[in-house]
């Protein structure tokens, strides 16, 4: 097997240094030419490794660990917490196994169908090189994260894509909103980097490693896992503090306020970053780390609720949302926390399955949405849309084809990853789940329903109904002057001068289309009975079902036939009564009335959660910083200076009545040492 | 000594020397005098090192004279030199009035 991983690293590495560096003064063909070289060719590598891997038999020997170089290598620690003389080696390596795999695919695929994408979108925004070089940067540091080898590079790529994703989001700097939304997830992902990083300290102090698996640089966690010599409750601390980080990254419950604002970025970025890849992150650690999961069944059951919670929490402020973005983004939130609960429910499979099938249709939303706002020149709210279908017939198919697949409508994507984690959830409360998981598979139906729901009010708030806007927006709509002309009613067509996208924009939707419609039949087993003939968990088997390198086996958990499709029909069922609700109230078009409904206000308020973080949390430290100003620095501080520099003016202006100018007596005063020195001498030495 | 006189009244006369150099330094106001009763105690002290230079029978005390007498030469020229240059731009030379210096 032939791991090209370092290549898919490489490429994109350069394309950012060399965009970064020379990128403002290149014509844009070279911009262009660089940027989807650099992906393109990560994307190329990536498949020749993923491709290599498929022909490799048996499962057990898909793995390369290839160790670059040692970076710390400090021979034996002889005191301290260490004391029992074991070598702190951290090295640099790439690990190819079927998760990083499937992740690098998903990462430079996606990523490389929205660099194109991009250079539709981006087309008049004169950072046109910034945003590629960013963007480069970014497949740079994801695909660092995901084939990384030991928790330490994780954490290096986990930060870098945390610093493209600033980036990104404040990539509009002369917005005060997009500078406040970079900030703001910037502070929260520090909050999980912490996390992550006292996970990793316990991790080295427990294991004396921080390799995953064992290979020529020194023995792996996941390995001692099973050795046992570690309590279960600091495997429970590590598992948490990793989840702290998960949950940061990927937008659960509480740590989730960053992603709706990092919508203020480039609508690209939405889809690539904040949709498909980058809240991705925490999927895959808690998948990657499963034996230390496995190990401590709390910590699974903290994730599996915080998924539900965040699931159907986010669900339901997704309903009122007007922001087309804003809704696509807290249904993003919702569908991390159905693979939260997946995970939690043991089935890391169907965890990363929905992971899969999310990022080609999730991407598909997000690039539908951009190529609607693009039309629109800048609108994004849902007020303003309606009746769309005629002028955006492509945007407007694949559009609809991404949401019935996230609404879970057979046979598309969506369908089968999310009747996975249903079914996973349904056969951990049959398989000794309990209650929790009765309710959380209760939680997973209800949030399937809200999600076909929001979906199709949005299908049918953009593309239905009649127009309700004054025509697009003209280019470069921070200019306010022209956009107020344009308001009056120029000489602008309306309805009719809205055009659908160029082809560089529309033929990724194509391509994602496909995908979300056939990207889900690696997984269709469950409703036929052929658990031997399911080609991604199969695949996938070696981490997780059968764990080939580790030891730990996580249980089967199986479920019937005549229940799986209990499942999949209640489901299905949800899903399509949702769908059927949005039909009829919102098929001739979507109609904003200001409703006094409490629970409206709620949802439409998103639960005055940021109010609440604005109360509870912002003006408390505002509070403190004001009063440890007054206080400290100047009471304290200031106090302290400044009472010193009175003492010195005090005793100096004493003591310069002494300078008489008299110069007689200053010869008195000489005359007076000269005797007591003499008298000293006389006295003391006498 | 030579004549019979002995060490001591060489000593009490350079005393007497001295003392009279630092009255005159404390009670006059004109710098010249002042000069004059600085260059008195330099030489009573040169009394004092000649007697003990003779009477210990070394040449070490008739070197630190000639040192003395040098330093106060130069040290003349440029106290007179301020002094002259005090008078020219003040027109006065009372040491009392000198007190521009005072804190």
């Amino acid at each position: 097997m032939t791991n090209l991983t370092l290549w898919v690293l490489v490429f994109p590495l350069l394309g950012f240094i060399l965009l970064g560096l020379f990128g403002k003064a290149m014509p844009r063909q070279a911009i262009l030419t660089i940027a989807w070289g650099a992906s393109g060719l990560a994307l190329f590598f990536a498949t020749i490794g993923f491709l290599s891997m498929m022909k490799t038999t048996p499962d057990a020997a898909r793995i390369s660990d290839q160790v670059i170089y040692s970076w710390v290598n400090s021979g034996t620690v002889a005191t301290g917490v260490l004391s029992n003389n074991v070598p702190l080696n951290i090295s640099f390596g790439l690990l190819l196994d079927p998760l990083s795999a499937t992740m690098l695919m998903i990462v430079t695929g996606v990523g490389f169908l929205i660099h194109i994408y991009s250079a539709g979108y981006m087309e008049d925004d004169p950072g046109f090189w910034r945003f590629f070089a960013y963007m480069n940067f970014f497949i740079f540091a994801m695909a660092l994260l995901v084939s990384a080898d030991n928790f330490l590079f994780l954490l290096v790529g986990w930060a870098l894509v945390g610093l493209a994703s600033f980036l990104l989001i404040g990539f509009w700097f002369t917005r005060r909103s997009a500078v406040a939304a970079a900030r703001k997830a910037l502070v929260i992902n520090i909050i999980g980097d912490f996390g992550l990083l006292l996970a990793i300290f316990l991790i080295f102090q427990n294991y004396h490693t921080l390799n995953y698996l064992s290979n020529s640089a020194g023995n792996g966690v996941f390995n001692q896992v099973t050795q046992g010599g570690v309590a279960v409750g600091i495997t429970t601390a590590i598992c948490l503090l990793l989840f702290v980080g998960c949950a940061a990254k990927s937008a659960q419950l509480p740590l989730y306020m960053w992603l709706p604002d990092a919508m203020e970025g480039p609508t690209p970025v939405s889809a690539l970053i904040h949709a498909a890849t980058m809240v991705t992150a925490g999927v895959y650690l808690v998948a990657r780390a499963n034996p230390l999961f496995q190990v401590s069944p709390d910590a699974l059951i903290v994730v599996a609720i915080v998924g539900g919670a965040t699931a159907l929490f986010s669900a339901t402020i997704a309903l009122t949302q007007l922001d087309i973005k804003r809704v696509l983004a807290y249904s993003t939130i919702s569908q991390l926390g159905y693979m939260f609960m997946a995970e939690g429910a043991q089935n890391y499979t169907a965890g990363v399955f929905h992971l899969t099938t999310h990022a080609y249709f999730k991407a598909l939303l997000f690039l539908g949405a951009g190529s609607v706002i693009h039309a629109l020149g800048g609108e994004q709210d849902m007020r303003q849309m309606g009746g769309l279908r005629h002028r955006l017939k492509i945007t407007y198919w694949t559009f609809l084809i991404a949401a019935l697949a996230i609404s879970g409508i057979i046979p598309l994507a969506g369908f089968w990853s999310k009747d996975e984690i249903v079914g996973s959830l349904f056969a951990r409360a049959l398989n000794g789940g309990g209650t929790l998981f009765y309710v959380l598979w209760g939680v997973a139906l209800l949030t399937a329903a809200l999600t076909a729901f929001y979906m199709f009010r949005l299908v049918f708030g953009i593309f239905f109904g009649s127009y309700r806007g004054s025509g697009p927006r003209a280019h470069g709509h921070d200019d306010e002057e022209l956009f107020e002309e344009e308001e009056h009613r120029g000489g602008h067509g309306g309805f009719y001068a809205i055009y659908e996208s160029p082809s560089i924009m529309t033929v990724p939707l194509i391509i994602l289309a496909v995908l979300s419609v056939i990207g889900g039949l690696v997984g269709s087993y469950a409703l036929f009975g052929r658990p031997a003939v399911y080609p991604f968990g199969h695949f996938l088997a070696p981490l997780f079902t059968n764990n080939a390198w580790t030891n730990i086996t996580v249980p089967e958990m199986p479920l019937s036939l005549g229940m799986s499709w209990i499942s999949a029909g209640a489901s299905l069922g949800l899903a399509g009564l949702g769908i059927l609700v949005a039909w009829l109230r919102y098929r001739r078009g979507f109609e904003y009335k200001a409703s006094r409904n409490p629970l409206y206000l709620l949802s439409f308020n998103k639960y005055y959660i940021d109010e609440l973080c604005i109360a509870v949390i912002i003006k408390p430290l505002k509070w403190l910083g004001r009063t440890a100003n007054s206080l400290l620095e100047g009471g304290v501080l200031d106090g302290g200076s400044r009472g010193i520099a009175w003492v010195a003016s005090g005793v100096s202006s004493g003591l310069r009545r002494l300078q008489t100018g008299y110069m007689r007596n200053y010869a008195l005063a000489i005359l007076f040492g000269v005797v007591l020195l003499l008298i000293y001498y006389a006295v003391m030495r006498g | 000594m030579y004549n019979g006189i002995p060490v001591s009244w060489y000593l009490v006369v350079s005393a007497i020397l001295f003392t009279l150099g630092v009255i005159g330094v404390l009670v006059r106001r004109n710098p010249l005098t002042i000069f004059m009763s600085i260059e008195l105690m330099l030489n009573a002290v040169n009394l004092s090192l000649i007697t003990f230079s003779t009477y210990l029978n070394s040449v070490d005390g008739q070197m630190f004279v000639f040192l003395v007498l040098t330093v106060a030469a130069a040290e003349v020229v440029v106290g007179l030199a301020i002094i002259v240059s005090i008078f020219r731009t003040r027109r006065n030379i009372n040491v009392d009035e000198m007190n521009i210096l005072r804190g």
